[in-house]
């Protein structure tokens, strides 16, 4: 079952002289009066009980693609359908299924974490009883129970980020919208917060995530579009983006009384040897062939490994060249 | 035919709930705003002041004290709360959270209105006890057409304010200023602790109808004639509905100007 639909949407906003003003960039100025597209012609589908990950640099229309998608701003052109509801007619009736942590946002500060979920709750027509159970839970899980009646405002960057993300999840929401819910918090944190996305996704919870954290990215995501200047220009599983960047394959060695260069670099499946710090880079076409070959020849010439580290691949160096090059398929 | 019944109804449960959560944005505000700075200074300070401004020196009659006193609180506390919660929010960045809750742009403008009437009533029957208990006010006041007239005015002050909040500012500072630029002539324009003279400015100020019900209430004499009390209702109630339905046009054209970039 398809959980999101996106089709050819766009999203322009005028350029205003304040923007101009803030912006040092040359198009805002030469672009005054003008429109300024955001987010342009994008589609594409996200299953239910997917965790699809939005990647793309600052500036890319990742929020202004997620703000659309829970209703904040209206699409330019274009159209987004959440199971089978299109976002124009039944806003109300989408919003009632997703909870949301956005980007910049905050708790209500003068509110305890209590009085907070119990907003959220009311907001959501969920009746007293449910709101008790479902705010004492969410608060034992984000181990926030114990300062459950202190004001919000005494919560450390971290705990503010775990109560929104608890408030995002008062009503039992079939998608969750989260826009970087990790930056810039302390590991215990994010880990709890990482941790939460899973135990959702497992019980059936559709995730829609942004992120610059590209090992969450990878270690969360089902399948992922890169976004860049408001358009989609790759969208597939983090394992085929690496695929994109098998050169990043590379091994560390360092053999004690060492061993020459040029006997390393007439391996089979060397690319590339670099020497660094009494050892060798070595950049490998394949690293389990390329392992067996150096491990072979350092037993038949009786050498001793001192170090011995390998490189995969990372979802960051895919995402870097896709970006450099505008798009990969 | 039965679908079409049907979808009718569904309209109609939809804006009982709209409306029922409109209340607790009501006690969200009451909760969080009621002891902000502009509310205060705004709501309970001013008045406190223009009152001993305009009345210090001079001979003035009980009744007109109290309505006067009354027209001003209301008018004043009623519009403090309105014109801060959506600059606040966007301040606090709570406002993106707040929208994205299954409720529409109207849902929190009705909210913010009720908290604006519920603060507004409050204060502005101070003057009305304090009359009470220190015997100035007439003995056979009709008690009903004060609190209906309260009501409705308070309704009326309070759309006003939600008009005042529709500048895309995310500084309560600046919403104050532009407030402050906007009120208090209004205040000014509207015959204060006196016997009500119709000049063409008055008939601009909703403030002038509210004043006249609490004299009539107090046994004065309406100063638009036998269908005074109508024409009051009426006008306070135009005005309401005007600028909650500007409000509800304007705020839903600039949401957007806060979430830009």
């Amino acid at each position: 079952m398809v959980a999101i639909i996106v089709k050819n949407l766009s999203k322009s906003f005028e350029v205003s002289r304040k923007a101009k003003m803030h912006s040092k960039s040359k198009s805002h100025g030469e672009n005054l009066g003008k429109e300024f597209k955001a987010v342009d012609d994008i589609s594409f589908e996200v299953e239910k009980g997917e965790i699809f990950g939005f990647l793309g640099p600052n500036g890319a229309g990742k929020t202004t693609t997620i703000r659309m998608l829970t209703g904040v701003l209206k699409p330019t052109n274009g159209s987004i359908t959440i199971f089978g509801k299109d976002s124009r007619t039944h806003s109300l009736h989408i919003k009632q299924l997703i909870g949301n942590v956005p980007e910049e946002a905050s708790v209500y500060a003068d509110l305890s974490g209590w009085n907070n979920l119990l907003l959220i709750g009311e907001l959501y027509g969920l009746s007293k009883e449910e709101r008790k159970n479902r705010a004492e839970y969410l608060l034992k899980e984000f181990e926030l129970f114990e300062k459950k009646n202190i004001k919000a405002k005494t919560y450390s960057k971290g705990m503010k980020q775990r109560l929104l993300l608890s408030m995002a999840l008062m009503s039992n929401p079939e998608i969750l919208f989260l826009d970087e819910p990790t930056s810039g918090l302390d590991v215990q944190s994010a880990r709890i917060i990482k941790e939460i996305i899973l135990e959702y996704n497992k019980k059936g919870t559709t995730i829609f995530l942004t992120t610059h954290d590209m090992d969450i990215a990878n270690e969360l995501c089902h399948r992922i579009a890169i976004i860049n200047k408001g358009k989609i220009i790759s969208l597939d599983t983090p394992e085929n983006f690496k695929a994109l960047v098998q050169e990043y394959q590379a091994i560390d060695l360092t053999v004690e009384h060492g061993l020459l260069k040029n006997e390393i670099e007439i391996l089979n499946y060397i690319k590339e040897v670099q020497e660094v710090n009494g050892g060798y880079h070595i950049i490998v076409d394949d690293i389990h062939n390329s392992i067996c070959e150096i491990i072979d020849y350092i037993r038949t010439n009786n050498l001793k490994i001192k170090k011995l580290i390998t490189y995969q691949p990372k979802l960051e160096e895919a995402f870097l060249k896709i970006i450099e090059r505008g798009g990969s398929k | 035919m039965i679908e079409s019944a049907d979808h009718k109804m569904s309209k109609f449960r939809s804006i009982g709930t709209q409306i029922r959560r409109s209340f607790i944005i009501t006690k969200k505000d009451l909760r969080i705003y009621y002891n902000k700075p502009p509310v205060l200074i705004q709501g309970i300070l001013f008045p406190f002041i223009l009152f001993i401004a305009l009345t210090i020196g001079r001979n003035i009659q009980s009744i007109y004290l109290i309505s006067g006193m009354m027209a001003m609180i209301l008018f004043l506390t009623s519009t403090s709360l309105g014109p801060i919660v959506f600059p606040w929010e966007a301040m606090r960045k709570t406002l993106e959270r707040l929208i994205t809750c299954p409720i529409s742009i109207k849902t929190i403008l009705l909210g913010s209105m009720w908290s604006s009437l519920i603060y507004g009533v409050l204060f502005s029957s101070i003057p009305l006890i304090l009359g009470a208990i220190f015997s100035v006010i007439p003995l056979n006041i009709n008690l009903l057409l004060i609190v209906g007239g309260m009501i409705v005015a308070g309704l009326a002050f309070s759309c006003f304010s939600l008009i005042l909040s529709v500048p895309s500012s995310s500084t309560p500072g600046s919403t104050m200023i532009l407030t402050i630029l906007i009120k208090f002539p209004l205040v000014f324009m509207t015959p204060l602790f006196m016997p009500i003279v119709l000049t063409p400015i008055a008939y601009v100020s909703p403030l002038t109808y509210f004043i006249d019900i609490i004299n009539v209430s107090f046994g004065d004499l309406s100063v638009f004639g036998m269908f005074g009390l109508l024409i009051d209702f009426g006008v306070l109630i135009l005005f309401g509905l005007g600028f909650l339905f500007l409000s509800f046009f304007l705020h839903e054209k600039t949401l957007e100007k806060r979430f830009q970039g």
